[in-house]
This record gives structure tokens, sequence and C-alpha cells, in this order.
């Protein structure tokens, strides 16, 4: 038994797939392809398939993962390329190697996030002393957090009539900020709906290194 | 448009519905290939995307080179709202180009209440809804499935219906339509050719004429065509066209499974049953076909689940064989193999275990009356015994829970077969507690659902009236105040809803008008409750001058011209007339593997009307 894990991309129709429904269509692709996945005993029995981090509806990701614990060896490329040949539109795997991080160790997501605004704007709302937003935590009520400092790291671009920015925020277990919120608060600034592509560029650990 | 699009899917529920790309779903180019088929299910995409027999035909006609059929299916009522705020017409998933622009648009006719998602489906499409007011620039609208055995509500709406099983007369005519493109086309004189294939009926060259007290004097038919117009069945399911894969959805449906059709028809007869009557003759497929198509479509999608689809699973004449060969590969590939309508009594106890028959399925019955002279009248061979024998046997192995299945309204239907009803339940209550070894701490629940029976086309009830809402409602009454215990839970479908079944399964052409009069006031999937509006359904009739009760209340006679005359589905009106003489006797008649009735199915030759008793 091998937990390997899989780095993928979630690209174009895909980013409508939801991570529910991610789940299931990992489940059969990883089947279509006739790897030899372990099983978990017992009463109702199933592969055994876990993600780092699961991405919002709408977003895009280039290095997302999977883990999948297998029964016997297969040689990594030979997954890859197994997987690639059965998966829909839109999600490729990318490499496959020994899961070498462990769960907890995910800290932070590095975005990229297309704003179709001016930069101007970006920069003006970042250079504001504090950028309050409502957020829904997991007991369903909502606190207000400030995102000001979760993007002291980010940096904008113009490109043409959309501003880019990239930035790094926490992810994992501890503190996750969604780079949606930050648009939400743009949005009640600039009194309308900002219309956004949002892509997750990699994972990161504590010490920034990558998640693998 | 296309960009547009784009941005409405973060707006609404479940965009995934409306994206398209899932896998094994077809892409062409639209400059390679001659015909472009929308096929459109007038549902939500969960409901639609479970249907078999839109699986069949998708991949059927997408294997030919030069036809790409695409899918389309009803948009929730967000989406729907936006697509119209924007501008964007139906389109069809695979290409996201307008439907409007194909040269068919097809619908599966699988429910009554699906007719108002039709009207709203072309509406939002932009396409005329008058077959009449459609020029050669627009496409042919077509249509098939169960409901086509009485399409006439539909006429004025389609242009081409097809009856009987699909798939040889479908691509007769998109075959036909090619030829008819190259030669310069027009559409009234390739619809007078479709009329000459078998199985395809074009309501407009054949009109109807009405006596005075509003039944129909006449069905004429016009330009020479065939007065009568006979259904289609495929001969050898062995050689028929199968899919050996599915579109697999991204999100969740209700079907989500590959599915294995075992066999067409059934050798029960049960009278209410319009599926018993219309797809006669009973052919199976054989044990190696069924193995090789299950294990084709569970390694093309790879699902965890596959099942076995007939209207009677336990009818298979060799099911213990079929799953001995299935459960071969379905175990070391952790595939679940699922049985719908089975009856568990007949199986040894080691396939039971094999199968895990009781943990997965539960244990539910459909015995739809409550008396045995009822049972007997309605032709369902479901006797209590068997039904205490075999939930006695569930108990004794830890089962708690039994669902049961009623009809109310059935013909003949007295308030002592109500009071059977619950009496049915009760019993079962009491085999539960006289069972000396059930489980310790635990109480049984039985949950008992009952509909409201609807007189369909095609059955020896056509001419029986439904009850009235005020009959039905006095019963579920009755049923109610009939349970004496809290290990019931009854519930009952809305009479309403069925009300509106019965006058568009048994309505004639001057429905089209009330169709059209709802399509106005916003009418759209009345299968979903929070859809149906049964006042403005009666206000629609009102305004149209159209009485419902005539359709649903009215004892029809023998001799009478049902509008559905001039369409032959196999079974002889002689034998349906037979049938219901025998009900009102309360004498049932042998299945079809124990004799044959006569009912006229045997016309084709095939299947279990050639096979040795």
């Amino acid at each position: 038994m091998k937990n390997v894990r899989i780095v993928f991309s979630k690209t174009g129709r895909a980013k409508y797939v939801s991570h529910l429904d991610l789940v299931r269509t990992m489940s059969r692709a990883v089947r279509r392809a006739g790897i030899p996945l372990w099983y978990t005993e017992g009463f109702n029995r199933h592969p055994y398939l876990t993600f780092a981090a699961p991405l919002s509806l709408g977003y895009e990701g280039l290095r997302e993962t999977m883990d999948l614990r297998l029964e016997e060896d297969m040689p990594y490329d030979r997954l890859v390329e197994r997987l690639n040949e059965v998966l829909p539109e839109g999600l490729t795997a990318v490499s496959a190697a020994e899961a070498v991080c462990k769960a907890g160790q995910l800290f932070a997501a590095e975005y990229r996030i297309t704003l179709y605004c001016s930069a101007e704007a970006v920069r003006a709302a970042l250079a504001l002393p504090e950028l309050p937003v409502e957020k829904k935590t997991k007991k369903k009520t909502t606190k207000t957090v400030d995102l000001k400092p979760y993007f002291a790291n980010a940096t904008v671009k113009e490109t043409g009539e959309t501003a880019v920015m990239t930035v790094t925020l926490p992810s994992g277990g501890a503190d996750n900020i969604n780079p949606g919120l930050f648009v939400t608060a743009l949005s009640g600034i600039l009194g309308s709906e900002i219309r956004v592509d949002v892509l997750r560029l990699r994972l990161l650990q504590a010490d920034g290194t990558e998640f693998l | 448009m296309k960009q547009k699009l784009e941005n409405l899917f973060l707006q609404v529920q479940k965009p995934a519905r409306y994206t398209g790309g899932e896998l094994n779903s077809v892409t062409k180019d639209p400059d390679q290939v001659a015909v472009r088929f929308a096929f459109c299910f007038p549902d939500l995409y969960e409901v639609g995307m479970s249907h078999l027999g839109m699986k069949i035909l998708y991949s059927q006609f997408n294997n030919e080179p030069d036809v790409w059929c695409e899918r389309v299916f009803a948009p929730d009522t967000d989406m729907e709202q936006l697509m119209r705020e924007n501008e964007i017409p139906l389109y069809g998933l695979e290409s996201r180009d307008p439907i409007r622009t194909f040269d068919f648009i097809g619908f599966t006719l699988q429910y009554e209440l699906s007719f108002t998602g039709i009207l709203n489906m072309l509406d939002l499409a932009g396409v005329p809804l008058r077959a009449a007011d459609r020029t050669e620039q627009h496409p042919l609208v077509v249509a098939g499935g169960p409901c086509a055995c009485n399409p006439e509500p539909l006429t004025d709406f389609v242009d081409i219906f097809f009856l009987g099983e699909g798939e040889e007369v479908d691509l007769e005519v998109i075959n036909l339509y090619k030829e008819h493109k190259q030669k310069g086309y027009n559409k009234k004189a390739f619809l007078r050719a479709c009329a000459d294939i078998e199985g395809v009926y074009v309501p407009s060259l054949y009109d109807v004429s009405y006596k005075e007290d509003g039944t129909i004097a006449a069905i004429t038919p016009l330009d020479g065509v065939e007065p009568v117009v006979r259904k289609r069945i495929i001969k050898d399911l062995d050689t028929c066209y199968y899919p050996e894969s599915f579109v697999v959805p991204y999100t969740d449906i209700v079907f989500d499974r590959a599915q294995s059709e075992i066999f067409r028809g059934c050798i029960r007869g049960c009278r209410f049953c319009q599926a018993g009557f219309i797809y006669r003759p009973v052919r199976e497929k054989s044990v190696d076909t069924i193995d090789r198509q299950s294990h084709d479509l569970c390694r093309n999608t790879g699902y965890e689940e596959f099942s076995l689809s007939s209207l009677s699973t336990s009818d298979y004449t060799k099911l213990e064989e079929l799953l001995d060969r299935l459960l071969d590969w379905a175990e070391q590939e952790h595939t679940n193999i699922s049985l719908p309508s089975l009856r568990v009594d007949g199986f040894s106890e080691e396939l039971a275990n094999r199968l895990n028959v009781l943990r997965r399925a539960g244990l539910t019955f459909a015995p739809e009356a409550g008396t045995q002279r009822l049972r007997d009248a309605i032709n369902k061979n479901l006797t209590e015994d068997e039904i205490l024998d075999t939930v006695t046997k569930a108990f004794k192995g830890g089962w708690t829970a039994v669902k049961l299945y009623f009809m109310l309204g059935l013909p003949t239907e007295t308030m002592e077969d109500i009071e059977g009803i619950a009496g049915l339940g009760q019993k079962v209550v009491n085999a539960f507690y006289t069972n000396p070894d059930k489980p310790k701490g635990k109480g049984v629940t039985v949950s008992m659902s009952t509909s409201c029976f609807v007189p369909k086309p095609f059955t020896p009830f056509q001419w029986e009236p439904q009850d009235t809402l005020e009959q039905l409602r006095e019963k579920q009454q009755h049923l109610v105040s009939s349970i004496h215990t809290k290990k019931i839970s009854l519930s009952y479908h809305d009479a309403k809803t069925s009300f509106l079944e019965a006058v568009l399964a048994r309505g004639d052409r001057r429905l089209c008008a009330v169709l059209e009069a709802g399509n106005k006031r916003g009418f759209n999937l009345d299968s979903w409750s929070e859809h149906f509006d049964f006042d403005a359904w009666m206000a629609v009739f009102e305004e149209c001058g159209v009485d419902p009760t005539f359709y649903a209340n009215r004892r029809r006679p023998y001799d009478e011209i049902l509008p559905w005359d001039h369409l032959d589905y196999g079974v002889t009106k002689a034998f349906l007339i037979n049938e219901s003489k025998l009900a009102h006797e309360a004498t049932t008649t042998p299945n079809c593997r124990q004799a044959c009735s006569g009912c006229g199915a045997a016309c084709w030759k095939e299947g279990v009307c050639v096979e040795k008793r």
C-alpha cells in the first residue's frame, strides 16, 4: 500500500465542477484508467482518494493535488499517462510522486486574480487603512475580517482592461482566506459587481516551498 | 453569445448542468456534418441525464459520421430567467450553438406533465410553437417515447412523431432528410414522404372531425397516407445498437450509474399499466450480450454501480445464470449491481448474499390494491400470502422497514378495498411482532404510499372514468381513518396533478389550444410541485372553452372513436375490450409465458410470442 500524490490542473470547462463533483469525477477516472486502487475495508467499501485543498466553484487551478492509495505499484509516469487518457476536458494530470508533505503541512496558496476593473482602483483599495469584509464562519454565523494584512504581499499589474493581482493567502487548517473576499470588498467600494477570474497557481508550506 | 453565456454560469445553482464537456460527450466539426440534431428532454438535467432511451439514441446518432446529436435539457428557473434577460436562446450542450439553427429538434415524451416544458423549450429556443408557422428555415420538430401513443394534445406543435422503438425509424427519417436536402428540400414534400415509413406519424396528414356531443366523428387520412400508423419494434435486441459508453455527468443526477437493458416489454399484463401493453411483445437480450455490454459500459464510464433495466427484472428467464456471470467480474472490480423491480423470494440464499439484495434495495412491494378481488380485477398477481411470507423472512433477517405502494381510484374500487389497504399494512405490522426472533428494542416501520389511478390509452382501462377529485379525497380520508397504528406511515399523491395527467393522457387535438394558452401564462415543468398551479390550469381550460372532465371523468363507450384509434401498437381493441370485461368480473388473465391470450402483438412473430411454452 502506497500513497501517491497526483498534481493536476483544473481549467476551462472543468472550473464549473464543484469540489464534491470533482471527487466523484476523479474516482471514476481512476477506475476507468485501470489503476490498482486500494479500497477501504468494511461494510461500504470505497476507494481511498483525498484532496489537499478544495477549490471554489468557478476557480481554475494549475497545481492541485489528489492523493491515492494503491494496492500494488505502478510507475508514476505510467500513472499520469493512463489518467490523461481518461480524464474529461479541463482536467489534466501533471505529475505523480510519493506524497512527502502531511496534510497538516499545507499552509498557503498562491493565486493570480484577474479583476475586470482598472489597476488604479485595485491599488487604491489596497492602500486603504483597512479592508473590512464579512466572512462566513463554520458555525454559519458571520464575522468581520480585515483583509489588509493578508493582502500586504499582493502585487498588481495593469493588463489592458484588467488588473492582474498575484497574492499568497493562508490556506489549510488554521486560517483560510478566499480571494473572493477581496472581490466582495472591492465591489463594495466601487459600488458595482466586479467580474473576476481566479487561478490558483500552487499550494505552499509554511516555509514558502511547494506543498508536494 | 458564448462569452455572455459563460458569464451566467457562476450566477446560477449547479452550473455543471449547463456547461457541457462531460466525459464521453461528443463534439464534431459543424462544417463536416450534414445533420444537426438537438435531443431535448423536457425536464431538468438531473432527470433527463438519467434516462436510458436518450443515452441510447444520443450514442447511436453520433455513431453516424455525418450526424451530430447534442443534448438539451430544460434550464432551472434561475438559469432560464438569466437566459431570457440576456437574450441567450436555448443551446446544445456540446457546441453551445442555438438549437434554432439545427436541422431537427427532437423531444422525448416520457410523461404527460412534461408537455408544457416542451412548449417552453421551443419558446426559449426562439422557434415558432406551431408547426404550421415553421418554414424550411426552421428546424423540424419531432418527438417519440411512450406518450407518443397518444400525442394528439401536441399535434399542432410537432411535425413528426415516432411510434414505438426509435433505433431504426429515427435514422431512416434522418437519412431521408439528407436525401431531400440534396435534391432541394421542401418541408411539405418531405413530411409526405416520411409518412410512408412504418412507425412515422405525421399529424398534419390526418384530419379530425367532431360530433356535436364533443366526441370524435372521424379521423381522416389526407394525401393518400395509410389510415392507421403502426409502431416500430426492434426484432433482435442482440444485434440492435447499444452504446459502449455513456456521458458521465459531473454533477449528481437521479440515476447516476450504468444501465443495461435486459429485455423489453412485460409478460404480466397488469391492466392499469400502459408500459405493459405498448412495449409488447417481450423480447430478451442473451446473457452473453448483457454481460459484454455491461462490462464495456463500466469500463468506459468508471461507474461503480450498474443496474439491470427492464419492467420486471425477475421475469428474465435466465436471471441466476446472468447474475453469476456478471458477479464474476463485478465483485473483482468493486462494482455493485442494482436490481430494480426484483422479487426477492425466488433467490437462493447464496446469490442473495452475494448481491447484498436486502442491504441496498430495501423491501418494497407494489400490491397496488388492498383486496384480492381488486388485485384480480387489475390482474396484479401478487397475493397477500406472498407478501407476508417474504416480509416474515426479512424480519427474521433483522429487517425492520417495509414499503408498500398502492393506487386509489382503480376501476370497480369500493370503500371495502380502501379498508383492505389499511388491513394489509396492519398484517405486515403484526407479522413483525409475532416473529419470535424479532430484533430486540426495535420497532417496525411500514411506509404506505398511495398514488391516484390515471386511465391510459392502450390499456384495458382506457374507457374508464377517473375518480373525481372529491371521490379521491374522500378515499384518502377514509384510508387515513382506517389506519389504527402509528407503525404505519401513510403518504399520498396530490390528486390534482393526477387529474391533469388523466386529461392530457387521453386528450385530443382540442387540448393544443389549452397548452398554447398555458405557455403564454408561463406554464412549465408541471411535474414539479413548485411549478404546478392547478387554479391557473382550470382558468386556462375555462378561457379555451374546454371541459377537462370530458376527458378525465367520463366513461367512454366501447364504440366511441378514441383520439388514438388511428395508431396501432399491436395490441388489438378487441383484446382490450375483452380484458376490460374480465376486469369487471374480477377475472385474471394468465401471463404471456403461461398462455397466449391473443393480444395481437404476435403479429411481429418475435420474442415471447414464438417461445416454446
